[in-house]
């Protein structure tokens, strides 16, 4: 069966709005609700162009609703954490009175059944605003808007940015390939695989071959070295990005396998600063004990498994040449 | 294997900054899409199909952004396509729009890339959203190294380029660095980033975008009859390879080697150094100068470097490179391809300005991407047959 292993990445992104949906954003905090001309449409949200030919608009705002009419909606009876409400909701298309076009958002119905196309809607407004079209909690039922809770007022400078915690789970198959060398690696051997076409040998559970496309089962295992030499390197100075797991600069090194044609790529080293690597060390690798969590998660390039990086031999150097000039 | 001839007779490019804080998504591609449109006297009616190129999505969190900004590129009701070639995007994306027309499948087509490096950030992004990214200098220094020790070449050269492409940069009003007291001094002094490069031997991170309108023989030939002179597409080719397999020279890749092969070919070009007048060659770092003048077979291998020293790839050199001030001064990763293809289309259309080569009639442009395994390449002549 196969295996997965999830991860989750996540990012503040950061978007410039613009001067049109800028100017929409900031009236929002005024619980105030803008469209544009189009000729003689009323687009809400506003666009900074005509939606079917690309021309741009004049800024032409116009106030519309605050009230409108339910046009279309679904219901959506299990709200999810990223759903803007946390009970039994709508998702409509409301028409704004003065508007021509339909905005889509959350409607706090109670039951669907309280719900047809041509429902009037107002909207529910949040105390606190920040220019963000969440300002509106949810439209109600009715002609009258509200405000939740108490109302912070308007926000004191236009807004021109929107921040977004963008975040995705992904449930990744591990590669039987791959989950062979994990596992290899709990008994610290380092596995490779030959390709029966061109002989050229694969660490890191590949499963493959890219030369000859020939996929590399458990027929093509083989046992190599846990004893090489670094043959080049990248010395990082690492940039703090949202995620970062470095804070001093680190080492990536190449270490090509004794008696092997075979490179383990962007490999981390242990024991050895950043500044003391150089091409020739030799090294040999280093393992987890088996009570340490592992990554189990095979990655291509990387240490993977229970490798977690590789440490000097103290033997002298390597001098050969060429070595640098072996990075894959 | 004859095809319709592609004319290039409009480009466009945004102001490049850090931040573009002052536009959307829709109003950064537009800036671009509108001066190339104005270039070419057309309108989003002329357009019968749209190409977009960008970096993958995880650099600004915008999944599918082909189809957010279908209506800001006027595409609406036209044929639209997303190219995914990770740096060499922005080359691939012209060679896409060729296609179209070289295949007589769409008569004028919008090629545009953009890149809103602000709204993300690149690290997080190259390194996949996990910790440790060794960003692409990370990625790229271990394959200096290697061409410096098998080359020879002093270390000076490095910082010669980031002096060439920076003072080029003061000449081109779009640039996103401008840097008036550039000097090997400033280079040599400023911080050690992933040795060997340096911070000022390295690429900013750029918010822009670039258009450019292709169209047919016809359209080319018109544009030229109203003293718009159009730039010839001779030859265009993209390669690639897989990023890792023993025996692999990521400092001659084997995909830069055919996409070269096939862009000379099909130019009748034998002689790249003497028959090429200039070119836009995709550097990020200032080695890659080097690198590429070997790889594209403008220098022989082992000899990129000497081009450099002795001031040939200077504007106003033998060879130039880089004119526009390159990917070292402007890089708004999904773009940079398409400006240096856009770059050399202006050079041969005598369009170029400050920058200008003099008497420039055929230009290479080239781009690469991810674990230097994707290739893209033109080149493009003030005429078809420049060499009659
Ligand atoms: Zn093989």
């Amino acid at each position: 069966m196969t295996r997965f292993v999830e991860s989750t990445i996540t990012f503040p992104y950061k978007r410039s709005l613009g001067p049109v949906v800028g100017m929409f954003m900031t009236a929002l905090t005024e619980q105030r609700i803008l469209g544009i001309r189009n000729g003689t449409d009323v687009i809400v949200p506003p666009m900074e162009w005509d939606p079917a030919t690309g021309a741009e608009l004049a800024h032409d705002f116009v106030e519309v609703g605050p009230a409108g009419t339910v046009e279309s909606w679904t219901w959506v009876p299990k709200p999810s954490a990223q759903h803007p409400l946390t009970h039994p909701f709508a998702f409509a298309f409301i028409r704004l009175d003065g508007a021509t076009t339909p905005l889509l958002h959350a409607v706090d119905a109670g039951s669907a059944s309280a719900l047809s196309v041509g429902t009037r809607v107002a909207p529910r407004w949040k105390g606190t605003r920040i220019g963000h079209i969440t300002d509106i909690d949810a439209f109600v039922l009715g002609e009258t808007p509200e405000v939740a809770g108490p109302d912070h007022g308007p926000s004191e400078t236009p807004v021109s940015m929107m921040e977004y915690q963008a975040s995705i789970t992904y449930n990744n198959p591990v590669p039987v390939a791959a989950d062979r060398v994990v596992e290899a690696s709990k008994a610290q051997r380092l596995l490779g695989q030959v390709c029966p076409v061109c002989a050229r040998v694969y660490a890191g559970g590949r499963g493959y071959c890219p030369i000859d496309a020939v996929e590399l089962g458990t027929e093509h295992e083989v046992d190599l070295p846990d004893k090489g030499t670094i043959t080049n390197y990248a010395l990082v100075t690492p940039v703090q990005y949202p995620g970062q797991t470095e804070t001093e600069p680190f080492a990536r090194v190449f270490v090509l396998l004794d008696g092997t044609d075979v490179i383990l790529s962007y490999q981390p080293v242990i024991e050895l600063a950043a500044s003391d690597v150089h091409v020739g060390v030799r090294v040999a690798a280093v393992w987890a004990s088996p009570a340490e969590d592992i990554d189990e998660g095979a990655a291509m390039g990387g240490a993977y498994g229970a490798l977690i990086g590789w440490m000097p031999t103290g033997e002298p150097d390597h001098t050969d040449p060429d070595l640098v000039n072996r990075i894959f | 294997m004859s095809s319709i001839p592609c004319a290039i007779v409009g480009v466009g490019q945004t102001h490049h900054k850090s931040r573009r804080l002052d536009v959307s998504f829709g109003g950064l591609v537009r800036e671009a899409v509108f001066r190339a449109l104005d270039d070419a006297q057309m309108t989003f009616a002329d357009i019968d199909a749209v190409v977009l190129g960008k970096a993958p999505d995880l650099f600004e969190g915008v999944m599918k952004p082909e189809l957010y900004l279908s209506d800001a590129l006027g595409a609406i009701g036209k044929p639209m396509f997303r190219v995914h070639t990770a740096g060499s995007v922005g080359g691939t994306t012209a060679i896409v729009a060729a296609s179209h027309v070289q295949a007589g499948k769409h008569r004028t087509v919008l090629a545009v890339a953009f890149e809103k490096q602000s709204e993300g950030n690149a690290q997080f992004a190259l390194g996949s959203g996990k910790g440790a990214s060794l960003g692409a200098g990370g990625a790229f220094a271990p394959f200096i190294r290697s061409y410096i020790h098998r080359s020879g070449a002093p270390e000076h050269i490095g910082w010669k380029v980031a002096v060439k492409d920076r003072l080029n940069a003061l000449k081109n009003p779009y640039a996103h660095l401008q840097i008036a007291d550039i000097s090997i001094e400033k280079v040599k002094a400023s911080p050690m980033m992933w040795e060997p490069i340096r911070f000022l031997e390295s690429c900013p991170s750029s918010d822009g975008a670039c258009a450019m309108v292709l169209t047919d023989e016809a359209g080319g030939l018109a544009a030229a009859a109203a003293g718009r002179p159009p730039a010839w597409v001779l030859g265009a080719s993209s390669r690639s390879e897989p990023p890792s397999f023993p025996g692999r020279d990521p400092v001659r890749p084997q995909a830069a080697l055919m996409c070269a092969a096939d862009v000379y070919k099909q130019a009748g070009i034998t002689n790249p150094r003497q028959q090429i007048d200039m070119a836009e060659l995709y550097v990020p770092f200032s080695w890659h100068e080097a690198i590429w003048l070997e790889a594209f077979g403008i220098a022989e291998e082992g000899d990129g470097w000497k081009m450099i020293d002795d001031g040939t790839t200077e504007l106003g050199g033998g060879f130039p490179v880089n004119c526009s001030g390159g990917v070292l001064s402007t890089n708004p990763i999904g773009a940079s391809g398409l400006l240096r293809f856009a770059e050399a289309a202006n050079q041969v259309r005598g369009a170029a300005g400050e920058h200008q080569v003099e008497g420039a009639n055929v230009a290479l442009a080239m781009a690469y991407g991810a674990n230097s395994q994707y290739f893209s390449t033109w080149a493009v002549g003030s005429s078809l047959t420049p060499y009659a």
